[in-house]
């Protein structure tokens, strides 16, 4: 009998030692996928890191220009104060403005963009009306699209309700949008921003008939640094940063944004903000 | 009559510090900003000098260098660099089309830009002369 028993405690036990051995072995399993997992985000992050190492001379570079205009600026301003003539040197100091601020303009870019990575990124909610906030930036650009031979045609007022947004953050949105199809459109071309009530949300769309955006583009524009260029030699201006942050602004929101083809030329970005 | 300079740079800043010191010391200055531009405009000034930036919007600088360099009417006239893409790739091509200097921006002190100038100026007087005698 007792011979009986310890069979079958024997039997028990090699099922047992069987089962722990196939979890283990799936679990060895799992990991071995996991490892390919990791190995793969690895990968990944490895080649973000290495498109991001790429852009970093091109970014200090673009921080270097201004600086260096503000070194000579100075520099001339000191050693030849006694040989400029008045207009002279309000060149030189208006110059020096002008550079620090867009110096200031790129370095805040660069901070909006690292807080957004790592989801420190903070809106102002003030409840106003936002065809305020696009009339005084369309009104804004008007001069700029005239020196550059683009007419732009602000919204007509649509009587939008009022509601909660950050009117500084929507601004800087709206600053980068018509900046760029401004800076895309050719001599001749036209803007057409509108606004309107759309189910729970305010649309808006800046939309140009300009250079447009080619297909195989369209997913990397509201990546970081991302700049779509036909020549290395030929300029392209800004960062690469502005539609990142004019995405994390809207989605931060609770909005949307996307690009699309305007017809026969050009494009449309189109964002929302939901009414509340 | 003062020497023309055609300036060629499309960043405001740049021009603005490079430009002041240059007619301080009595030179004409022309500014393109264009790259599409260029050419047509060293044709119509004839300047003593081109200043010639390389990353401009419309056609790149190393291009505008080889159009001019394969026109008649401005085969010779002096072409000085003034850049930041200091790629041995960039440099290597400037030469070779026939620039006669490649300047950094980040190394020329925007006062001593103008005695660098008359040098290059007091150059192509000599050269004209070697290529009139051969
Ligand atoms: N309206 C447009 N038409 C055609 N291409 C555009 C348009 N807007 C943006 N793009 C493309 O998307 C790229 C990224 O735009 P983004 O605003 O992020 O950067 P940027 O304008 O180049 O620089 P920044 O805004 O930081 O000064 C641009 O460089 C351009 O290639
Ligand atoms: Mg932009």
């Amino acid at each position: 009998m007792q011979v009986y028993i310890l069979n079958i405690l024997v039997i028990v036990e090699s099922i047992l030692l069987l089962i722990t051995s196939l979890i283990l072995f799936s679990k060895t399993r799992n990991l071995t996928n996991l490892k390919k997992y990791e190995e793969a985000l690895i990968n990944a992050q490895a080649e973000q890191q290495a498109k991001e190492n790429d852009f970093f001379p091109m970014l200090v570079h673009e921080l270097r220009a201004p600086l260096s205009v503000i070194q000579g600026a100075a520099d001339l301003l000191i050693k030849s104060t006694e040989d400029l003539n008045a207009e002279q040197i309000h060149t030189l100091l208006n110059q020096i403005k002008i550079s620090s601020s867009s110096l200031l303009e790129m370095v805040g870019e660069i901070l909006d963009v690292s807080k957004m990575e790592g989801g420190k990124f903070q809106i102002n909610k003030t409840y106003g009306s936002i065809e305020d906030v696009l009339k005084e930036q369309c009104s804004y650009f008007e001069p700029v699209a005239k020196v550059r031979k683009v007419t732009l045609s602000c919204p007509k007022l649509e009587d939008l309700p009022s509601f909660s947004f950050d009117p500084e953050r929507i601004k800087q949105v709206l600053n980068n949008l018509i900046s760029n199809a401004i800076k895309f459109s050719l001599e001749g071309g036209s803007i057409v921003i509108t606004s309107k009530k759309d189910y729970g949300f305010v649309r808006i769309e800046v939309v140009d008939n300009g250079v447009g955006v080619a297909d195989k583009d369209k997913p990397l524009l509201f990546q970081k640094f991302f700049q779509a260029s036909n020549h290395k030699d030929i300029k392209e201006k800004g960062t690469g940063l502005g539609l990142v942050i004019a995405k994390g602004i809207v989605e931060a929101h609770g909005g949307k944004i996307w690009v699309e083809d305007n017809k026969p030329k050009g494009s449309k970005f189109i964002f929302t903000i939901p009414l509340r | 009559m003062p020497k023309k300079i055609l300036f060629i740079e499309d960043d405001e800043g740049f021009f603005n510090i490079f430009s002041v010191p240059l007619k301080m010391k009595g030179y004409d200055i022309v500014h393109v900003s264009d790259g599409s531009l260029a050419v047509e405009k060293v044709i119509s000034e004839k300047p003593d000098l081109v200043l010639l930036d390389i990353v401009l919007p419309g056609t790149s600088g190393l291009d505008v260098l080889k159009e001019l360099r394969e026109r008649e009417e401005t085969k010779l006239t002096k072409i000085v660099m003034l850049t930041n893409f200091g790629s041995d790739d960039n440099i290597a091509r400037a030469m070779e089309y026939g620039a006669s200097d490649y300047l950094m921006k980040y190394n020329i002190v925007p006062s001593e830009l103008p005695s660098k100038i008359a040098g290059f100026l007091g150059e192509t007087q000599e050269s004209v002369v070697k290529v009139t005698e051969s």
